[in-house]
């Protein structure tokens, strides 16, 4: 007889092989690209959650994560460059009742989509959104991005760049924003329990993965970054924002986990008064409405 | 036809000239005309000159004059500048009290032959227990007894009209009928008998009804005229009906919420104006790629730029119609009058689900806002299409059912997580289930997307043609609001006994040619009648089709048809 313990774990490993059919060893990352345990990590929470193909709706971006979009045996859309915060809320304000999660790299997200970013945040859209900040515009071969470090030389910028890059979390703290998560494509475990965080929580969860590109980032490769990163201290109270910016703006450093928690926020779909969130789903209400009310004005 | 020519000027956002011309226009409406009415005003809040304009008649009228035969003016600068639209002999209207100011103005009066109804608006407004703001309904009344209508009639229109505060109903009545009893009546008209029920509406707000009436559960947009009215509508009415309306950021975001909507597969649209739908178009191209519907209205104004943003142009035929990058299905749907703006919502909904494309319905600045006599909507009568696979059917479905390359293009759609079967929905180009496809039959998933409009067109009417369909002394072709002015000009070159006839495209692209060449057989004098400078319309039937335009009624300018243009167009070519 099998203990519920271990019952779960079974389940847990049928999901996480339905997200796993096709196996054709042909690599579409570069070796040692953080994308791999990213996905591997995305689809442990998921299992660990129960979240299996039905439940979710995946969102991609265009970049090497978008890359992801038909690698995960699952319901996906793979949409326009920097706009897949829009196409995943839209897809949720119909369907509440899936989990949606959009990915999306660091050069969409903080130039061409950084309104998006904004907005999705400043709305709350019930979005699980995981960044690939991995510092560059890598698809495109690394150009930089506004999260590259100032001066680094990158392609199309030899010298580096004398500007200031953004730092995300500061970007998205500055936005009152109800979850701000940050861990690192090194910690596959970490990664995991960060993902089903985000996972429960009801608003937009903002997660920072720190990603390794050993092809366009030399300088932060897994090894790196297993000797900058440090799990948050016990103490931190992720309600609190002083504490909260204290420690994403830590660069050695880096702290990962829940750096910010706001469990009191209404997400979008609560904003809407006149509806009720648990209730029916907009993809199960088309059809004719009645509106001789409004004739009748006439 | 005969009709009552009305325009009341005055600033934009003072004096009341947007009550008052509707106050006018729906009382006419409910004494038994059919009324046409506009508003032409300039993009500003508070000043500026603006005029609302209205026609009546006794039969059915579907566009306005440029030229009133009673001009009501509110304020001083928008007197000096309409009373030059005056027709001879006409009415002058006004309660500007320093007829000193205005020599010039009444000298002409005389000279052109107009009666000039004048008294002192703000004295009365004071007699009356109000506020000088009240003066515009002292011209109401004055109007009213111009006219030798019936007190009762504008009364009941006033409390209508301010029927949300009670408490300057009274002064406001007293207002007008001071104003009504110190008038001379110039002219009597006939009232009419037995006009059929109509709507008095206009094509926003009939977008609107028919938006959610087919089921629209979310509805997206950001502010840009003359799109705005419909976010205005459809917010109202949000809470009654439940659905979701969001004001997004910008309108990247806007068409991306409502494909992600559609994709989810509820029934999402969204609007916009020719700018807005720029930034919307790289959407629209992975709409057509994915085969996710995608409804978007775009209210044309003239362009480029920002152009003339509160006026009309029907400029963007060719950017509904090419908007977005590479090669791939859509349709494009025009709306005229407020019935087309109830029913080709409709069915643009339904084509975009059953054909799983995109459909861009236009509309624009005038057909969008222009009040009109229309019979009254009607319910159920578009059933709602959407394509899906069947409930029972679902379990049998593989992943590789939703790209199939099949012959019509078509292949099966069902909502995610709705099923077993899954699929990637992926703006790269990909295979039968989604897969990223890059060997040399990616083309054969190209060619069925586009393959794909082949098979809906077989769904697509054809033109209507109004008016007789051979042999008329001149003929036209048109799309859109051009719709309204050739109506009127097939009925008044009738009373002139000329011959004309009309063919009318709401469903423009995939263009239908049966009709249309058929109606160049059967007519020796065909022209072409558009809303902009270049002819789209035009170019693209004579690129299609072996057809020549004998010539083409362009306007560009920012204002629709008139009647006086299609009188002149007409004789100088029949």
């Amino acid at each position: 007889m099998t203990t519920p313990k271990l019952q779960a774990l079974v389940d847990a490993q049928k999901i996480y092989n339905d997200y796993t059919l096709r196996d054709d060893n042909i690599n579409w990352w570069c070796g040692g690209c953080g994308n791999y345990p990213i996905q591997n990590a995305l689809k442990r929470a998921l299992s660990l959650e129960g979240l299996g193909r039905r439940d979710v709706m995946f969102c991609f971006d265009v970049g090497c994560s978008g890359n992801g979009s038909d690698k995960i045996e699952a319901n996906t859309i793979h949409g326009l460059h920097g706009r897949v915060l829009p196409l995943a809320a839209g897809f949720k304000i119909a369907n509440h009742k899936m989990q949606v999660i959009a990915e999306a790299g660091d050069g969409a997200t903080f130039s061409e989509g950084i309104a998006h970013l904004a907005h999705a945040v400043r709305n709350d859209y019930p979005v699980l959104f995981i960044l690939h900040d991995n510092q560059n515009y890598a698809l495109t071969t690394g150009q930089p991005s506004a999260l590259t470090p100032k001066c680094q030389s990158m392609n199309c910028a030899p010298e580096g760049l004398e500007i200031e890059p953004f730092h995300p979390l500061e970007v998205v703290l500055g936005l009152k924003p109800s979850f701000v998560a940050q861990t690192c494509s090194a910690d596959i475990d970490h990664m995991t329990e960060t993902i089903q965080k985000g996972l429960a929580h009801k608003g937009f969860a903002f997660i920072n993965v720190l990603q390794a590109c050993p092809t366009y980032n030399k300088f932060i490769t897994h090894e790196w970054y297993l000797e900058h990163i440090q799990r948050l201290p016990e103490e931190h109270d992720p309600t609190d924002m002083e504490s909260a910016r204290k420690y994403a703006f830590s660069s050695d450093p880096f702290y990962l986990g829940q750096i910010y928690h706001n469990p009191e926020r209404q997400n979008f779909l609560e904003t809407v008064a006149h509806r009720d969130e648990n209730s029916a789903r907009l993809i199960d209400e088309v059809a004719h409405q009645d509106i001789s009310r409004l004739l009748a004005k006439f | 036809m005969e009709r009552l020519k009305i325009r009341v000027v005055g600033h934009s956002g003072y004096g009341g000239l947007l009550s008052t011309g509707s106050i006018i226009a729906k009382a006419l409406e409910h004494l038994g005309f059919y009324v046409v009415a506009d508003r032409e005003y300039p993009s500003l809040i508070k000043g500026g000159t603006s005029c609302f304009t209205i026609n009546a008649s006794r039969e059915s009228i579907n566009s306005l004059s440029a030229r009133p035969d009673i001009l009501v003016a509110i304020d001083k600068p928008c007197l000096l500048k309409y009373f030059k639209t005056l027709n001879d002999g006409g009415t002058l209207v006004h309660g500007y009290e320093r007829l000193s100011g205005i020599t010039e103005i009444l000298e002409e009066a005389v000279k052109r032959d107009i009666n000039v109804a004048h008294l002192n608006g703000r004295e009365i407004t004071h007699e009356a227990g109000g506020s000088e703001r009240m003066k515009n309904v002292v011209l109401i009344g004055m109007l009213w007894k111009v006219l030798g209508l019936p007190y009762e009639t504008i009364a009941d229109q006033i409390k209508d009209q301010f029927a949300s505060k009670p408490n300057i109903i009274p002064p406001n009545l007293k207002c007008a009928k001071l104003g009504y009893e110190r008038t001379e009546t110039f002219k009597t008209i006939e009232l009419p008998k037995n006009k059929p029920k109509t709507a008095f509406m206009d094509g926003n707000y009939a977008l609107a009804l028919g938006a959610i009436h087919a089921g629209v559960r979310a509805y997206y947009a950001y502010p840009m005229s003359p799109s705005t009215h419909l976010l205005t509508h459809m917010a109202n009415h949000a809470k009654e009906f439940g659905y979701v309306v969001k004001q997004a950021e910008d309108e990247i975001t806007v068409a991306n919420l409502a494909l992600g909507s559609m994709h989810a597969g509820t029934r999402a649209l969204c609007a916009t104006s020719g700018g807005g739908f720029d930034l919307m178009t790289e959407t629209v191209s992975l709409s057509g790629t994915i085969e996710t519907p995608f409804v978007c209205c775009l209210f044309q104004r003239p362009g480029p730029a920002t152009g003339l943003p509160t006026w009309t142009a029907q400029g963007d035929l060719n950017l509904a119609m090419h908007g977005g990058h590479g090669e791939f299905a859509r349709m494009v749907i025009a709306a005229s009058d407020p019935t087309d703006h109830f029913e080709l919502i409709q069915h643009a909904l339904n084509f975009a689900e059953e054909f799983q494309m995109p459909v861009i319905l236009l509309s624009d600045k005038v057909s969008a806002e222009q009040y009109v006599s229309v019979p009254p909507l009607q319910q159920n009568t578009i059933p709602i299409k959407r394509g899906l696979v069947a409930k029972q059917d679902l379990e049998k479905l593989k992943n590789t059912d939703r790209f199939e390359v099949t012959e019509s293009g078509l292949s099966k759609r069902w909502l995610p997580g709705e099923t077993e079967a899954y699929y990637f929905a992926n703006g790269d180009e990909h295979d039968s289930e989604g897969i990223l496809d890059e060997e040399e039959t990616a083309g054969d998933m190209y060619a069925k997307r586009i393959r794909k409009l082949d098979f809906a067109a077989n769904s697509v009417p054809e033109p209507k043609i109004y008016g007789e369909n051979k042999n008329a002394d001149i003929s036209f072709v048109g799309w859109g609001s051009t719709k309204g002015p050739l109506l009127d000009a097939i009925n008044d070159a009738k009373a002139n006994g000329l011959r004309v006839n009309y063919l009318h495209y709401s469903f423009v692209s995939p263009l239908k040619t049966d009709t249309l060449n058929q109606f160049f057989a059967d007519n020796k004098n065909v022209h072409l009648a558009e809303g902009n400078y270049t002819g789209q319309l035009g170019n693209l039937i004579e690129q299609q089709t072996q057809n020549r335009f004998k010539g083409r009624m362009l306007k560009w300018n920012g204002r629709p048809f008139f009647t006086e243009d299609l009188d002149k167009y007409i004789k100088e070519n029949k």
